[in-house]
């Protein structure tokens, strides 16, 4: 690799992408910008429509409308795609039978590659020693460590990966995590598919955000924090049915979580500590949550924040989160 | 284009079965060296084996790897193409050649090339087998050597045919099990049924049907295998009206499955 390259990744541009299957709608007029040099976690719930955009991007599925671009180039255009982009895609798609070091050889040959490069990316994903072995009898973080090694073959300016992390135990996300930030910190272009929270939190500096195939949220992880102003309380107490009321008077929306359970929205510590204190409800705990990736992520990808109809057992709409949407 | 075809090479010679494809050539083709020997011993009262005498004979010594052919290089053809799907490596597959057409082209070369090793792998049985065992039986080798022009190109040919009939049914048809069915089971028996009927019902000759295209181009060396010989001696298209005939019969659902297959989104 060019150690110090710092402009060599080109932009993924996403532009007005749409993805029907029959009547399914996968992706909804989907646009965003993808920056060299920067992890970007492209981030949502399953069936969000992550993969088919990504399988778009890579010419693998045909959209509908709209385009998906490798600086300024669709996937196809170029001569030698796998010099320009890297994928890792599934750790399922390999022959079982066949050695690791034989599926990198096809994988080199297939993409004009010197098979010389091979070895290489063997011995930066770690697999040297395990060349020889059959990828049938592999973990699945080694299949994932091969597909990564598959993908580094063209020492690509572009990185894609789908939800890399499955099946990778702690030790191996956690050399993930520092491998994609090595590979930015040269320029390259690195987007991420997860809906893993926790870790991509730690990892990425951009973050896009889907649900139901559309664009909930982009932007640098401070600007998608800092765009959540709506927070949640949650208190737990024995008094919860009598607590509901309180809110119901005072106008705050709120959800009930369980039997002792209520989750505030929108609220913030100093309004709601001196409406329990008035009214002498016991709590046994009074917990913030929110401003962070997952709370955003969760409130931007399945409803909290929004005013649940189902949940939100009578209560007037309260504040609604903005979602950090920079289009 | 070239690497292209230099990792299908890698992907069919790294799959088990293809091996054992291959590996089967072998034991078919000792199969019919031994027929045509036994075959020959029919002329010879009290002989159980002879040596070939005749020019057909000679013919069906020298190209006993017909059978062997007939059955392998269509499977050859459909492990080339659905081995892909089922193991879901077409999705590597694209990444890595996106311009889909140039894949199928590099299955087509691909696969004509190892229907070609299973062409020589069974004219090596021969020279290791039949060739001594004739020579044994009092035969005169070179008399069987000198059909060599006139066995080795149609027996090759069909090969290479044979695998393109069996690469265009697993295109389009994308299950392995479901494609060798209908490639082996469909020219081997389906075919014959179909002309038997055709002969007893129409008196037509059913002649454009895979094995007897393949049996045309093949000439001497297929009659007992679905030729003119094997079904009542209905009248075989000439060679090469037979080898374009078997063109089509690869080509047509090749270029179907393309289009109905090959060209859809990997989800």
């Amino acid at each position: 690799m060019t150690a110090g390259a710092a402009t060599r990744g080109l932009p993924i541009e996403v532009r007005g992408l749409t993805k029907h299957f029959g009547t399914v709608v996968a992706v909804d007029d989907l646009s965003f910008i993808v920056e060299p040099g920067r992890v970007t976690g492209f981030l949502g719930p399953n069936g969000s429509g992550k993969t088919t955009t990504l399988r778009v991007l890579l010419g693998l599925v045909h959209a509908t409308a709209g385009d998906a671009t490798i600086g300024g180039r669709n996937y196809g255009e170029f001569e030698r795609p796998s010099k320009v982009v890297g994928a890792v895609l599934e750790a399922t798609s390999f022959h079982p039978a066949r050695r690791a070091r034989a599926h990198l050889r096809m994988a080199a040959r297939a993409g004009g590659h010197d098979v010389q490069r091979v070895e290489e990316v063997l011995d930066l994903v770690g697999l040297r020693g395990d060349a020889k072995r059959k990828i049938g009898g592999f973990s699945m973080g080694m299949r994932q460590r091969l597909e990564l090694a598959t993908a580094l073959l063209g020492d690509p300016d572009v990185l894609v990966l789908d939800e890399p992390s499955n099946g990778l135990d702690p030790q191996g996300i956690a050399w993930l995590r520092d491998f994609m930030r090595y590979l930015a910190g040269e320029g390259r272009t690195v987007l991420v598919s997860s809906h893993l929270l926790s870790e991509m939190a730690q990892t990425i500096d951009d973050a896009v955000i889907v649900s139901y195939g559309q664009l909930r949220a982009k932007g640098t992880l401070a600007e998608i924090t800092a765009g959540m102003t709506g927070r949640v309380m949650r208190a737990r107490t024995p008094e919860a049915d009598r607590l509901s009321g309180v809110l119901t008077q005072a106008g705050v929306a709120f959800r009930r979580l369980g039997p002792d359970e209520v989750a505030m929205d929108g609220v913030q510590p100093e309004q709601v500590g001196p409406l329990l204190a008035t009214n002498q409800i016991v709590l046994y705990e009074l917990v913030e949550e929110g401003g962070d990736l997952e709370s955003v992520f969760l409130s931007l990808t399945a409803g909290l924040g929004f005013g649940d109809p189902a949940s939100t057992a009578g209560a007037p709409p309260g504040p609604q989160p903005q979602p950090g949407v920079r289009a | 284009m070239t690497n292209a075809i230099r990792a299908e090479l890698i992907k069919m010679r790294t799959m088990p079965g293809v091996w054992v494809t291959l590996c089967l050539a072998l034991p078919l083709t000792v199969l019919v060296i031994v027929g045509v020997l036994v075959a020959a011993g029919d002329s010879v009262p009290g002989h159980t084996f002879n040596h070939v005498h005749t020019l057909r004979q000679q013919r069906e010594l020298l190209g006993a790897g017909y059978f062997g052919i007939l059955v392998l290089a269509p499977i050859m053809g459909v492990l080339c193409v659905t081995g892909e799907y089922r193991h879901k490596t077409i999705t590597t597959t694209f990444v890595l050649v996106p311009i889909r057409v140039r894949v199928l082209v590099a299955k087509v070369a691909a696969t004509a090339l190892w229907a070609i090793l299973i062409g020589l792998v069974t004219l090596a049985t021969v020279a290791a087998v039949a060739l001594p065992w004739n020579a044994g039986l009092g035969g005169v080798t070179t008399q069987v050597t000198d059909q060599a022009g006139a066995v080795v190109p149609g027996l090759l040919a069909s090969a290479v045919l044979l695998g393109l009939f069996g690469l265009g049914f697993g295109t389009l048809v994308k299950n392995q099990v479901a494609a060798i069915l209908l490639t082996i089971g469909g020219s081997l028996i389906l075919e014959s049924l179909l002309v038997a009927l055709a002969r007893a019902i129409f008196h037509y000759d059913l002649n454009w049907l895979p094995n007897a295209a393949g049996a045309a181009l093949a000439g001497d060396i297929a009659r007992g295998f679905g030729g003119g010989g094997g079904r009542g001696g209905e009248r075989l298209l000439q060679w090469w009206q037979g080898g374009l005939v078997m063109l089509a019969w690869g080509l047509v659902p090749l270029a179907i499955g393309y289009y109905t297959t090959f060209r859809r989104d990997v989800t």
